[in-house]
C-alpha cells in the first residue's frame, strides 16, 4: 500500500487512477413487505471488472445497487468492498442514476465539485472538459440537453476518481444516438481509469456493449451468467454481437412465457 | 405600443373620474377629483406630514413581518426537518390558523391596549401563517432523489441543510414571502384604523372628521402604492434567488 502510494505522484494518469475493487455479495436478502426482491442473492466482481445485471422491471436490480451504496441496508447478508488502492484504503462507491440528480440550483461546476473542499475547482473544471463540457462550467442545469446533464453527472462521480461506479439505467431516458455516444464515453473512461463497474440496464444490447460479464436476474437470484468474449470496442453490428444479443434476450423473454402458460 | 397598452384602461377612467368631477356630476363630498387628490397629495408631502405618517407605517409594517415572519420561518424550517416537532406543533398551529387573526382584535386590544404592541402583534399574526406554511411544504416536497444523492455524496447534517434542503424549499418559502407581504398591509390598515396617533390609517381616520376626502383618498391610494412596492420586492428576490429555476428568468 505504502509503495503504491509513493509511487502515484510518478506515475502517468492512466495508470495512477488504476484503482478498482472487488465486490463480494455474500447471501443478500431483501424484501419490501412480504414481497421479496432478492432471495439469498450471491455475486463475486472481480477489481477493474464491468458487469452488467439485466432483468425485468421489479427483479431488484435497482435495490442491488442501493443496497451496495449503502442508501438501504439488506435484511440479510453481506456486501464487502476490496481495499482501495488509494490513501485511506477506503472504497470510494459513486452511483448514477437514471435522472442525472443535479441540483438545479448551482451551476455545472459547483455540481461536479460537490462535497468537496474548494481547493480541488481545477480539479472539477479538468474532469469536466473530459467529459466534453468545458464551456458549460458556468452555466444551470436547466440549460443542458438531457445528455449533457447525464455527462455531468458522470463528471461528478469520477471527480472522486471512484474505485466503483455503479450505473442505475444513467442512459435509460437518452435518446438512441446520446445514448450511443454515452456508452462510448463510460466505456473511454472505464478503461482509461479502471474502477469497477456495475451497470443496471434494460438494454441487452447496451450490457453486451459495455460489459465483460452480462448477468441475468430473476426471482431474486442470479439466472443467467454469460461472459462477452467479444473483443472491443465492440460493434453491434457483427454475428457474434447479434448471437450473443438474441441467446440472452431469449433467456429473458422465455421466462416471460413460460409464466403467462403457469397464469 | 404594446407596453402602453395595460394602462389606456386606467388614464381613461382617470379622465372620465376628472370629468365627472368637474361637470359635478360626482360630488366631491363623496370622491374627490383626482386634481384635488394631487394637490393634496403635494402639500402633505410638502410639509413633510405625509413622510412621518409613511415612514411610521412602514416601520410598523417592516418590524410585524420580521418576527412574524421570521417565526413563521423559524416553526415551518422546524416542523418541516423533524417528525417529532411535526406531531407536537402542526395541529395546533393549524387550530390556531383557521382563526381569523381579524376576530381577535377584542382580545388583542385587552391584552395589549391601543398601542404599538398591538399593531405588532396583529400584523405578526397575519404574516405568520403565509411564512410557515410554505415553509413547511417546502421542507416536505424537496426532491427526495437530490437528498439521496446528497447523501451519497457525504452531504449530512448541515451541509445537506444548506446546498439541498434550504435552495430546494426556497421556491415555497418566497410564494410564502409574496402572500404574507400581501397580509402585512391588510393587517396594519385594520390595525391603523382601530387605534393609531399616527401613521397613514391615522391620517385617514382624521381625514374622515374633517371631511377631507382628498386627505383619504390619498391615504387609500398610498396604500395601494406601498403594497405595489412590496411585491415588487418580494419578485426582485424571487428573481435573484431562483434565477436558476427557468421559470424565474429574466429574459423573454
Amino acid at each position: 500500500m505504502q509503495t503504491s502510494l509513493s509511487s502515484k505522484a510518478l506515475l502517468p494518469e492512466e495508470t495512477q487512477t488504476r484503482r478498482g475493487v472487488a465486490v463480494e455479495i455474500n447471501d443478500i436478502s431483501t424484501a419490501y413487505g412480504t414481497r421479496t426482491v432478492l432471495e439469498h442473492f450471491n455475486l463475486e466482481i472481480a477489481t477493474g471488472e464491468f458487469v452488467a445485471i439485466v432483468g425485468r422491471s421489479g427483479c431488484g436490480k435497482s435495490t442491488l445497487l442501493r443496497l451496495i451504496v449503502g442508501l438501504q441496508g439488506p435484511q440479510s447478508g453481506s456486501i464487502t468492498l476490496g481495499r482501495a488502492a488509494n490513501s485511506t484504503g477506503r472504497p470510494d462507491v459513486r452511483i448514477m442514476f437514471q435522472e442525472s440528480r443535479l441540483l438545479p440550483w448551482k451551476r455545472v461546476l459547483e455540481n461536479v465539485v460537490l462535497g468537496l473542499q474548494p481547493a480541488l475547482l481545477p480539479h472539477g473544471r479538468k474532469v469536466l472538459a473530459q467529459v466534453g463540457l468545458a464551456e458549460r462550467a458556468h452555466d444551470w442545469p436547466a440549460t443542458l440537453s438531457g445528455g449533457q446533464r447525464q455527462r455531468v453527472a458522470l463528471a461528478r462521480a469520477l471527480v472522486h476518481d471512484p474505485s466503483l461506479l455503479l450505473l442505475d439505467e444513467p442512459l435509460g431516458s437518452l435518446d438512441a444516438l446520446t445514448r450511443i455516444e454515452m456508452q462510448e464515453l463510460i466505456e473511454d473512461v472505464w478503461r482509461n481509469r479502471g474502477f469497477t463497474a456495475l451497470l443496471v440496464t434494460h438494454d441487452v444490447a447496451e450490457a453486451i456493449t459495455l460489459a465483460d460479464r452480462v448477468i441475468l436476474i430473476e426471482n431474486g437470484r442470479v439466472a443467467l451468467d454469460e461472459i462477452v468474449h467479444l473483443p472491443r470496442p465492440r460493434t453491434r453490428g457483427s454475428a457474434r454481437f447479434a448471437a450473443l444479443e438474441e441467446r440472452i434476450l431469449g433467456r429473458v423473454l422465455q421466462r416471460r412465457s413460460m409464466e403467462k402458460e403457469q397464469w | 405600443m404594446r407596453r402602453a397598452l395595460p394602462w389606456v384602461m386606467p388614464i381613461a377612467l382617470l379622465v372620465a373620474w376628472q370629468w365627472a368631477s368637474s361637470t359635478g356630476l360626482l360630488s366631491s363630498r363623496f370622491l374627490p377629483a383626482p386634481r384635488d387628490v394631487l394637490s393634496a397629495f403635494v402639500k402633505l408631502s410638502i410639509s413633510g406630514e405625509l413622510w412621518s405618517h409613511v415612514r411610521i407605517s412602514t416601520l410598523r409594517a417592516l418590524s410585524g413581518f420580521a418576527v412574524g415572519g421570521g417565526l413563521g420561518l423559524a416553526l415551518g424550517l422546524l416542523t418541516g426537518s423533524l417528525r417529532w416537532a411535526e406531531t407536537l406543533l402542526d395541529t395546533t398551529l393549524q387550530m390556531i390558523r383557521n382563526i381569523p387573526a381579524l376576530a381577535l382584535i377584542p382580545l388583542v386590544i385587552l391584552w395589549f391596549g391601543i398601542d404599538e404592541m398591538a399593531k405588532l402583534f396583529l400584523v405578526s399574526l397575519g404574516v405568520f401563517f403565509p411564512i410557515y406554511i410554505n415553509t413547511f411544504h417546502g421542507i416536505r416536497s424537496v426532491d427526495r432523489g437530490l437528498l439521496e444523492m446528497g447523501k451519497t455524496y457525504g452531504l449530512s447534517g448541515w451541509r445537506l441543510y444548506r446546498e439541498i434542503i434550504l435552495p430546494g424549499a426556497l421556491p415555497s418559502i418566497l410564494v410564502g414571502v409574496r402572500f404574507s407581504l400581501g397580509f402585512m398591509w391588510v393587517m396594519l390598515i385594520v390595525a391603523e384604523t382601530i387605534s393609531a396617533r399616527s401613521g397613514i390609517g391615522y391620517m385617514t381616520m382624521n381625514a374622515r372628521e374633517f371631511m377631507q376626502t382628498d386627505v383619504m383618498v390619498v391615504g387609500i391610494l398610498l396604500y395601494a402604492l406601498l403594497g405595489k412596492l412590496a411585491d415588487l420586492l418580494a419578485k426582485g428576490l424571487e428573481r435573484y434567488w431562483l434565477r436558476w429555476n427557468p421559470a424565474y428568468q429574466t429574459g423573454q
